[in-house]
């Protein structure tokens, strides 16, 4: 008995040191980094103030970040939109059937998403399986530009993103108690006030739960835009690398990274806020 | 980076398990990793070298040769960056590696930040074969620091079919109106600047904060015609029919021309911009003597040619371009006349420029 207790702490011990080596400690200095000033040949000057953040506060900025907190939003809201109607239809599905359904949706994470991201572009190309398909059945003459614009954008995403709505969902739906919305109809409710009074009430922390999942990823995902939008709009993702390698003003860089993490901390902290609300609300 | 594959993991205590405090424990791993890294610098002693460079640009044949001709072992870690390669040699204090190959600005740098050791050339009997057209320039004056290995030039392409070549023969002539939507752009902010203050009437290199706006506010103009930023693709960009005309490097060029003949590089008449990728040893490398053999043994014209012909870029080295394809040598997206290189461009190190050209770039994509 006391050789599993040592080995459970030695386990905690060692994953405690290796999150503080590798999580801690890279972020404290990410946060020290963007109080200093840039040095054109060591990276970071020690010269301490808010000038960063200061500088964050210029319209481009701001208008960078904006985008990619419309972009993720948008996302999150298509995501949405198809997995809630997705998650419900495959909960209705024999018991038998559905780990094999929810396997086929979690299949494409086997392969590497930037790969995926490729393979939406050969298909969306000019040349590409897409416009091919259209002209040889004479609905198009000329091949249209589907690649580079906000739409391929988008469908880049939803596309990556899409599972991770659909599994919260899903197991939120699946432990919905049938009963009660048999009880309501029983009372009268139609099918509408069914779905807004009692399954979307229930279903709300699945809800809640993959729209963070989608959100949070979306705000740092910037290779999707860059290799789906060609690289015309500047998200968040893209402003850290440029100040990182090609202007090397790890401060600045640092400043710009601590505020993502702050708005993500605060989304997060809204989510538990809420998740303690509905476990309270239960209680009652 | 950290070296990792020939030594073996030393074993963990027996006892391990046993033992009835954490502590102890955790200090046997983490004793047992320093021996590992430690053991890992140690063994270094071995003839090995750690080469630095870009991917795809050195076979492993080549190397293979090398260890057996002269028992040298390489390790070749890659980058696709000369950013990132800067940053992690000047986190290693220009150490850990013996060989690197950063393009121009990137030697200019570093030459003037000490990162670099200057080369012996007494060392490097092969030297002699350099091409003097491409030595003594300005981002290393009398090559220093650096022994150029491959080089090129960014240019303009376009599609025959889409556009009549003539209306496409200078820089200036991207911003005209039938070109909407229609053009590739580097996604590399120093070269899409270049070529804005070229047809300003500037030198590429400029740091003067009114110029770099200048070209701002001229690029500002050209972006509806832009279609998408991209710069490691090109070749498949315009074989997919998804770009028309645009700025591509001549290595790109020339592959999209075996595939699609109707495609053309063109020569800007402002003059085209001139990339070298060069050898350099850090100045804290551990094998200095070792990396002076491996660049004396990439100096053997036979050696010179493989890499070229592979790689598809045209070599400095004047023995390795007598014995070349004729084919190959007289093909002028590579090897452009002397009337072109004289008109054309390297690029420098800026300095701290660089913050003011990132923060146009930014504002140029944010808008």
């Amino acid at each position: 008995m006391k050789q599993t207790n040592v080995f459970k702490t030695s386990i905690i011990l060692l994953l405690s040191v290796w999150l503080a080596v590798f999580v801690l400690v890279p972020n404290l200095l990410v946060l020290v980094a963007s109080f200093l000033g840039r040095d054109e040949s060591g990276f970071i000057k020690f010269t301490p103030g808010f000038d960063n953040y200061l500088r964050l506060l210029d319209p481009i900025y701001l208008r960078v970040f904006a985008h990619s907190l419309g972009l993720a939003l948008l996302t999150t809201v298509v995501c949405l939109g198809l997995g809630y109607p997705f998650a419900y239809f495959l909960a209705q599905f024999r018991p038998s059937l559905r780990p094999v359904l929810l396997t086929l949706v979690i299949v494409p994470f086997w392969t590497n998403s930037l790969i995926r991201t490729y393979a939406i572009r050969s298909l969306l190309a000019a040349k590409g399986l897409m416009n091919n398909t259209l002209i040889a059945l004479g609905l198009i003459d000329e091949p249209i530009r589907l690649l580079y614009t906000g739409s391929a954008v988008l469908i880049g995403m939803v596309y990556i993103l899409l599972p991770f709505m659909i599994l919260p969902l899903y197991s939120a739906i699946e432990k919905l108690d049938r009963r009660l919305v048999e009880a309501a109809a029983d009372l009268g409710a139609g099918r509408w006030r069914r779905f807004w009074h009692v399954t979307l009430p229930l279903t709300l922390p699945g809800i809640i739960a993959g729209c963070l999942l989608v959100f949070m990823p979306a705000l740092g995902l910037f290779f999707i835009a860059d290799v789906l939008g060609g690289s015309r709009d500047l998200l968040v993702g893209n402003f850290l690398k440029d100040q990182f390698l090609d202007a090397r003003d790890w401060p600045f860089g640092a400043a710009a990274s601590i505020v993502l993490i702050g708005l993500l901390l605060l989304f997060l902290s809204a989510y538990a806020y809420s998740l303690k609300q509905f476990s309270a609300e239960e209680n009652h | 980076m950290i070296p990792s594959q020939h030594i073996p993991l030393r074993p963990v205590s027996s006892t391990f398990w046993q033992m009835k405090s954490p502590l102890p424990c955790i200090l046997t791993i983490i004793g047992s990793l320093l021996l590992y890294f430690y053991g890992a610098t140690a063994s270094s002693e071995v003839q090995e070298i750690r080469l630095f460079g870009w991917s795809d640009y050195l076979m492993p044949e080549i190397l293979e040769q090398f260890t057996r001709e002269t028992g040298i072992a390489v390790r070749y870690t890659s980058y696709d960056s000369n950013e990132s390669m800067y940053a992690k040699l000047k986190l290693l204090n220009s150490g850990g590696y013996d060989l690197a190959m950063p393009s121009t600005y990137f030697v200019d740098k570093m030459r003037r930040e000490g990162m670099l050791h200057a080369i012996d050339k007494t060392k490097l009997p092969n030297y002699k074969n350099l091409d003097p057209r491409q030595l003594d320039k300005p981002f290393d004056p009398e090559n220093q620091y650096s022994i150029p290995y491959l080089w090129g030039t960014t240019g303009i392409g376009l599609d025959t079919d889409k556009f009549k070549p003539q209306y496409l023969q200078a820089w200036a002539d991207l911003w005209k109106p039938m070109f909407v939507d229609r053009l590739l752009l580097p996604n590399d902010m120093r070269e899409v600047f270049h070529f804005a203050l070229i047809v300003l009437g500037y030198s590429g290199n400029n740091t003067d904060p009114e110029h770099i706006r200048q070209a701002y506010e001229l690029l500002k103009k050209l972006l509806p015609n832009v279609r998408l930023f991209n710069s490691d693709a090109a070749d498949v960009l315009f074989l997919t029919g998804e770009a028309d005309a645009g700025v591509v490097w001549n290595g790109a060029a020339n592959r999209i021309r075996r595939e699609q003949p109707s495609f053309q590089y063109v020569y800007p008449k402002e003059g085209v911009i001139i990339w070298m990728d060069s050898l350099i040893i850090p100045k804290n490398a551990p094998h200095v003597e070792l990396a002076h053999r491996l660049i004396d043994f990439l100096l053997r014209p036979d050696i010179a040619k493989a890499i070229s012909e592979k790689v598809g870029s045209a070599t400095p080295n004047l023995e390795a371009l007598k014995h070349l394809d004729p084919k190959v040598r007289d093909n002028m997206t590579i090897y452009p006349n002397d009337k072109i290189l004289s008109k054309g461009e390297y690029q420098t190190d800026i300095g701290e420029a660089i913050t003011i050209y990132t923060q146009y770039w930014e504002k140029l994509k944010a808008e």
